[in-house]
């Protein structure tokens, strides 16, 4: 029994030091909103999952401010579209929210657009579960991995224990998400000056692949009878992809489902001149005028509570002076005045 | 299955697990099966299930009728003959009918004839030189009347292939091994920490030794036309450490596993970078190979009529002296030829782990005298550390020399490296650049340093008793602490999983 005891204490032993080894030996949350962990159980009103499109389009803290429901993201940079489903499950055990929103931006690309940093990103940010697991067969299925490289994923470390040589002190500082996951940085306030999108009403139909990676995602939504709204964001898209997002449109749509497509709305506007960082992103501008809109349309068409003066919902308030804070101190302007200007 | 493998490490899980759930009188049954699981991985044919089948048989059933003739000596001889005979043949057929074809091809081609024999890949199963020589020395062990046969066919499977000692040995003999195999065997916490440790350290040796050496090795090697000078000399002083460490990583994994359910092995390797001639290092560089040559091909042939016979005549020539040198010599001519050619079925091996290990040996034999004359006259004495220092580094340096055909491609490729090492660049390691853009930067140069500071420190400890009774008699934070250290350095500094080819076994080949 002595000895049993032992071993059963090394082994404890051996496995914290193991889980803090590896909490510096990771890549960190680069491109990564991953918030579902983080937020209190079951507080969050709307999840919104997808990629970079969430967390540098949508400014939750702002949304909060004018409307008193908290958004948590599942975003992740360059997101495979067939873990969403996965990530709906993930969500379900530790949020209980009244709407989610998917971005749809990644639904249209083809398996070279998910590199390994894609998939990563995602199936890292996932903690050890059976969900994790299938999250991953299913992304490198897709993928085309070599089966017998699939323990590569399961177990994070056999890919980022060789990183102790790229060691810095950021590796050892806790790193948290700021604004409760939306991106304010020199690059996200920045613009460069782009064409305006030549979007067209043409519809391509999606590969036969994709299409039934999304035709399990409408049957889990309605099996797990969840309230979804899809978005596309605004972006510069070739002609194929703008016609085979139509097509995604189409058939969300005819299954009854509320479907935005920022790139096609009258009455939203950005300016192609200012709101833009890259021709993917809009940058910080291009964030608050999308977030205004959007934060609005939730406001009209959902039934979503208004947390506002609840001090259980603090840290929501103090993550919005601390974005106005850093807001100026980046760009030299007062977000108030924007966002007044904005509104008009 | 590579040893360092997570597969392996769950196969050994569940059938140590299973080993030590079942009543006693199973468990080797148990250890058969996985034996066979371990054989067939990846390799299951109709042609390899015929290549074990046949060596089987062949050692079962003329190790009963040697045994049941050992009497009537010509009976049992012949027995002896045929069971060599069938083991023998297929491990020629399968790994040297190439050597034979190529060889042919060549003498052909001098001859300005213009026909070439084809080459054969065959699909031999892992461990195939080990398994061969374990069941020849079973049937002359029962012919010499120093065991007896097994009459159990499965029981005889499993001799023959204990899945622990497939891939690098060390080879064992039936006599020493049977109480342990087929004894029944109670769980000990103690044998489970000391076979753990042992494999812990094995570990180390191959994942975060042997294959960041490798990486720079390879690298080098790989491409000749850049690495050149300095870059070379510095692959072929590491080819040995990288051997050394993945060879008796993959040994100390084996025995640690072995440990564990209470089956002993006997050692491979007791420090052999710490022999000051050649032949003291081959006394401690695969001690079992060298054992079973020595008891099974060497006295034989040099107490042979024919070695015998060769003594006599030229003892009238030479003189008794010089008579008894040829013969002993001749007699480690074939051996070392066959040493070479065991380790593989290619001239680099036979020229590399035999022909020139032979004449180094040779040399030292027969330049002793002359080198004790110079150091005499010179006054030089040979107890102090730096003269044995220096026999220490000459030894090492003859045999990381011999190891360049070891690890070369061909003889022309070999012959190529030792030119390339003529060229001069010294800057490449002086620069602080150069010398990190062979596979290892500056970090993995660090670890390299540290980790092999510490393995010639245990090397250099276990000389003088187990270096793991030594740890076990500390107090537990000790204790813990170094095996944390050993495990972590494992799990952080270990070269494995993605960006690395999983840790092949240099010696899993043979």
């Amino acid at each position: 029994m002595k000895n049993f005891i032992k071993s059963i204490v090394f082994i404890i032993i051996f496995l914290i030091i193991f889980c803090c080894v590896f909490k510096v030996l990771w890549l960190g949350k680069t491109y990564v909103s991953f918030l579902i962990y983080d937020e209190p159980k079951n507080s969050s009103d709307i999840v919104y999952i997808g990629s970079s499109a969430v967390y540098t389009y949508f400014n939750p803290v702002l949304a909060y401010d004018l409307y008193g429901f908290t958004t948590c993201f599942c975003a992740t940079g360059s997101q495979p579209f067939n873990a969403i489903k996965y990530l709906l499950k993930e969500t379900q055990k530790y949020q209980n929210p009244e709407l989610y929103i998917i971005d749809l931006a990644t639904s249209i690309e083809d398996w070279d657009f998910f590199d390994e940093g894609a998939i990563r990103r995602t199936t890292d940010s996932m903690k050890f579960s059976k969900n994790r697991i299938d999250a991953i067969n299913e992304i490198l299925k897709y993928k085309g991995i070599d089966k017998k490289d699939y323990i590569n994923y399961y177990f994070s470390f056999l890919r980022y224990h060789d990183i102790w040589r790229d060691i810095t002190k950021e590796n050892f500082t806790k790193n948290e998400y700021s604004y409760k996951g939306f991106i304010l940085s020199p690059e996200s306030s920045k613009n460069i000056y782009i064409d305006e999108f030549n979007w067209k009403d043409d519809i391509m139909e999606i590969s036969a692949e994709k299409k039934q990676i999304l035709m399990e995602l409408i049957e889990y939504i309605k099996v797990n009878n969840l309230n979804v709204l899809f978005t596309i964001p605004i972006r510069d898209t070739n002609k194929a992809d703008n016609a085979q997002l139509n097509y995604v449109t189409k058939i969300l749509r005819e299954n009854g489902f509320n479907v935005i497509n920022f790139n096609t709305l009258e009455d939203f506007s950005v300016n192609y001149a200012t709101d833009f960082y890259n021709t993917s992103h809009v940058n910080i501008y291009g964030a608050t005028k999308y977030t205004l809109y959007l934060s609005k349309y939730l406001n009209d068409h959902y039934d979503l509570p208004n947390h506002n003066g609840d001090e259980a919902y603090n840290s929501w308030e103090n993550e919005y002076v601390r974005f106005k804070q850093d807001f100026k101190a980046l760009t030299k302007k007062d977000f108030n005045k924007i966002l007044t200007k904005y509104s008009n | 299955m590579n040893l360092t493998s997570l597969v392996f490490l769950i196969f050994c899980i569940m059938a140590l697990g299973i080993y030590f759930i079942v009543p006693k009188k199973f468990q080797w049954f148990i250890l058969l099966i996985s034996s066979v699981i371990f054989l067939f991985w990846n390799n299951l044919s109709v042609s390899t299930v015929i290549q074990a089948l046949l060596v089987l048989l062949a050692s079962y059933i003329f190790g009963i009728l040697i045994d049941k003739y050992h009497d009537n000596t010509i009976k049992s001889k012949i027995f002896l003959i045929i069971g060599i005979s069938i083991i023998l043949g297929q491990l020629i057929c399968l790994k040297y009918t190439n050597l034979f074809s190529v060889t042919i091809n060549h003498i052909l081609k001098l001859l300005h004839i213009d026909f070439q024999l084809g080459l054969s890949y065959f699909n031999s199963l892992v461990g195939i030189s080990y398994y061969s020589l374990i069941m020849i020395s079973y049937l002359v062990d029962i012919y010499r009347g120093a065991c007896k046969s097994q009459k159990n066919i499965l029981k005889c499977a499993l001799f023959m292939s204990y899945f622990p000692i497939l891939t690098s040995g060390p080879f064992i003999r039936y006599n020493d091994i049977e109480k342990d195999l087929y004894g029944k065997h109670k769980f000990n916490y103690d044998s489970m920490c000391r076979g753990l440790v042992r494999t812990i350290w094995g570990v180390f040796k191959v994942l975060v030794i042997s294959q960041r050496l490798g990486m720079f090795v390879d690298t080098v090697y790989g491409d000749l036309a850049t690495y050149t000078g300095f870059y070379t000399i510095v692959a072929a002083l590491f080819f040995p450490l990288q051997l050394y460490t993945n060879f008796s990583g993959s040994i100390d994994i084996i025995m640690g596993i072995s440990e564990i359910i209470g089956i002993h092995l006997p050692e491979n390797f007791t420090a052999p970078f710490f022999s000051k001639t050649l032949t003291e290092f081959w006394r401690n560089w695969h001690i079992t190979l060298g054992a079973w040559l020595r008891d099974y091909i060497f006295y034989p042939l040099l107490k042979s009529n024919a070695m015998q016979n060769l003594t006599k005549k030229t003892k009238k020539i030479f003189g008794k002296k010089a008579s008894k040198k040829i013969s002993l010599y001749l007699s480690m001519l074939i051996m070392w030829t066959i040493i070479g050619a065991w380790h593989g079925g290619a001239y680099t091996f036979i020229i590399g782990s035999g022909l020139l290990q032979f004449l180094i040996m040779v040399l030292e034999d027969t330049l002793e005298p002359l080198s004790n004359k110079i150091n005499n006259k010179l006054g030089i004495k040979k107890e102090v550390f730096s003269y044995k220092l220096y026999q220490i580094i000459r030894t090492y340096l003859l045999f990381a020399f011999t190891m360049i055909f070891f690890r070369a491609s061909s003889v022309g490729n070999a012959v190529e490296i030792i030119k390339n090492m003529f060229v001069w660049n010294p800057w490449v390691l002086l620069d602080n650049t150069s010398i990190y853009t062979a596979g290892l930067d500056i970090h993995d140069f660090r670890v390299l340093i540290i980790s092999l500071t510490t393995l010639f420190a245990v090397d250099k400890l276990s000389r003088t008793g187990s270096v793991r009774e030594k740890l076990f008699k500390q107090n537990i934070i000790f204790r813990w602490g170094m095996l944390y250290i050993l495990i972590f350095a494992i799990v952080i500094l270990g070269c494995y999983g993605v960006g690395y080819d999983p840790a092949a076994f240099i010696y899993r080949q043979f």
